[in-house]
């Protein structure tokens, strides 16, 4: 068997196929062989603009299976309808694949994915790699209305048990997705994996500490390089779980004496804190809920 | 010692690639083309697109005397051709950096320059003493404007006095070249120019970025966890430029351009502004290969135009351009 290399590169990839499910979402397909295979669930890829003149954007690789690989986007400003409108044929490059997946081994046997909006592109390959190994899926999906709900019957034909939050109460719930959640009793899952905005993911780990069940999280976050190298993206991380990261704090060092002709402007710079703060597009995008402080 | 000492018949050109390697004071670099600090990590984030021995030198992310949180999030907010952060510095502290990450620059195939920040003349001093004698580091850029630390950090670049004692206590404990990253937030950079080259600058770094906010009219707050950022990016490429071209009227000492460079053309008119090398931040963003293409392109202007080195070429649009010594 040979050994698979993973490590990220840029990709020229061709539009193969374009769609939009539901008003305002595009889900692009790209023949992009080496992506295909190498892409682990959760992984993401920065798609350099075609035009040049803004920052590479960050996407959820949706699909990936044989040459092809698809990425969902919602359309909302330049960046994103230029890549909406990339025609079938166009290329388009990426780098990637990016960040690390899930642990899906770690979650058990009865996983709940629970998907916020767009959030829903990153948790189709982990449904499928989930259900490869049958483990019982249940899927939680939280959008505005519902004609934002993407490909839902995607998860019904993986097996998945399906409940839809809507915030116009037009498909199921009338209300938060992590409502859903709350209502369940504790260990209700073996599992947890999510993906939304913040503020949903927030209330996903809270409802999962309360019902202690393990969560882990793909953030979405804004990124400009994507690749571990700007420290824009962080996240605050419990300081003890990862490595050794720059930023890692513990006690200040002693100061040294200090020259009586030293000029110091402003107060000396100095924290202490019991995190430290990580980059979601290197140590993440998935962390475990319970070592996130924010 | 100086960039312009090539005297090859433009003739040669036409047979050769031109020369487009570039002097900054005693360091001597393959290609004119430095990646920002803070913007390229330590070069390994970016090793598996770029073949790093393709650029001129990486400017390593800023290290302060003690551990630096950084700033809470979010950091990042995209504006019209802009990027806006205030990551604060985060970084490991001076001790820590030597011991853990210093060593794993010995294999950077392109130079390396360790950025200095701090919040006195005195860390400014201790920390560039302690960085420069590491044979990992083959100059040292004074970061005099980080613009993401309360007032504190900018404070050098833009009080004249502070910007001449933190060049001159540097000076003073290292022999290696010696970069100094002026601010674009002052009235008169030629000034803060000439007064780092009167204190020891080997070469000036024009222009850190651009001070800005974006406020999030819905929430009623500024969109940084920091309120105030700096803004890099396309947007401020025209400010830059004009400060290349000031400063190129100011000084005799190299200079390198920065700000919202992606492309050749870009990088061209700092070259022409009086800039002697370019320097490459966000423009890593858009796609980690354009160091790459604006070396091609410029190799390509010079081939056209039958000049057989970059230094023919540098501050040639600006006729009050002192030259480089």
């Amino acid at each position: 068997m040979r050994t698979l290399d993973r490590s990220p590169a840029v990709h020229r990839t061709v539009v193969s196929d374009r769609r939009e499910p539901v008003p305002g979402i595009a889900v692009l397909g790209l023949i992009a062989p080496r992506l295909a295979e190498m892409t682990l669930p959760g992984q993401f890829a920065m798609a350099i603009p075609p035009g040049g003149g803004q920052a590479a954007t960050a996407l959820g690789i949706y699909e990936a299976e044989g040459t092809r690989i698809s990425l969902m986007l919602v359309i909302v400003g330049p960046r994103t309808h230029e890549l909406a409108a990339l025609p079938t044929g166009a290329t388009l490059d990426l780098i990637g694949p990016l960040g690390n997946g899930f642990e899906l081994d770690s979650l058990g046997e009865n996983v709940a994915l629970i998907a916020g909006g767009v959030g829903i592109a990153s948790l189709l390959l982990p449904a499928q790699s989930l259900a490869s190994r049958g483990k019982r899926l249940t899927l939680l999906y939280g959008a505005r209305t519902a004609d934002a709900l993407v490909d839902v019957n995607r998860f019904s034909e993986l097996g998945a048990k399906v409940a839809c939050a809507t915030d116009d109460g037009t498909r199921g719930h009338s209300g938060f997705v992590t409502d859903l959640l709350r209502a369940l009793p504790k260990h209700a899952f073996s599992g947890i994996a999510a993906c939304g905005p913040s503020p949903m993911l927030r209330a996903v780990g809270r409802a999962a500490a309360y019902l202690e069940i393990p969560a882990q999280l793909a953030l979405e976050e804004t990124f400009a390089c994507g690749v571990g190298a700007c420290w824009g993206c962080v996240v605050p991380h419990a300081a003890s779980s990862v490595g050794a990261p720059i930023g890692l704090i513990g006690a200040p060092p002693q100061a040294a004496p200090r020259p009586p002709h030293a000029k110091r402007v402003g107060p000396p710079t100095r924290e202490i804190a019991d995190f430290s703060y990580v980059r979601v597009c290197k140590e993440g995008p998935v962390f475990w809920a319970h070592e996130l402080r924010w | 010692m100086g960039a312009r000492t090539s005297l090859v018949n433009s003739k040669s050109a036409t047979l050769s690639q031109p020369d487009v390697s570039v002097n900054l004071g005693a360091l001597r670099l393959s290609a004119p083309t430095l990646m920002g600090s803070g913007c390229y990590g330590s070069g390994e984030e970016y090793a598996p697109f770029v073949d790093l021995g393709a650029l001129g030198a990486i400017v390593l992310k800023s290290v302060t005397r003690h551990p630096r949180l950084g700033n809470a999030p979010p950091r990042l907010v995209s504006t019209p051709s802009g990027l806006l952060n205030a990551i604060g510095l985060q970084n490991p502290g001076i001790d820590a950096y030597l011991e853990n990450d210093v060593a794993k620059f010995a294999d950077r195939p392109c130079a390396v320059i360790g950025s200095v920040a701090g919040f006195s003349v005195d860390d400014y001093s201790y920390v560039t003493e302690r960085l420069a004698a590491r044979d990992e580091i083959d100059a040292i850029e004074l970061n005099i404007s980080c613009p993401n630390v309360g007032t504190e950090g900018e404070t050098f670049a833009c009080d004249p006095a502070l910007a001449e004692a933190a060049t001159r206590a540097a000076r003073r404990v290292t022999g290696k070249p010696l970069i100094v990253k002026l601010s674009p937030n002052v009235t008169d950079i030629a000034g803060i120019a000439r007064i780092a080259e009167a204190a020891g600058a080997d070469a000036l770094a024009v222009i850190n970025t651009v001070r800005g906010m974006s406020i999030d009219v819905d929430r009623r707050t500024p969109r940084l966890g920091n309120a105030s950022g700096g803004l890099s990016g396309p947007a401020i490429r025209p400010i830059a430029v004009l400060a290349v071209w000031e400063v190129a009227q100011a000084v005799k000492i190299p200079i390198v351009g920065q700000g919202g460079i992606e492309t050749a053309r870009d990088a061209l008119e700092f070259i022409l502004a009086g800039a002697s090398a370019v320097c490459i931040g966000t423009g890593n963003f858009t796609d980690p290969r354009a160091p790459l293409n604006v070396v091609a392109g410029i190799r390509d202007y010079l081939t056209d135009r039958g000049h057989a080195a970059l230094s023919e070429i540098v501050g040639k649009a600006n006729p009050q351009f002192l030259g480089v010594r």
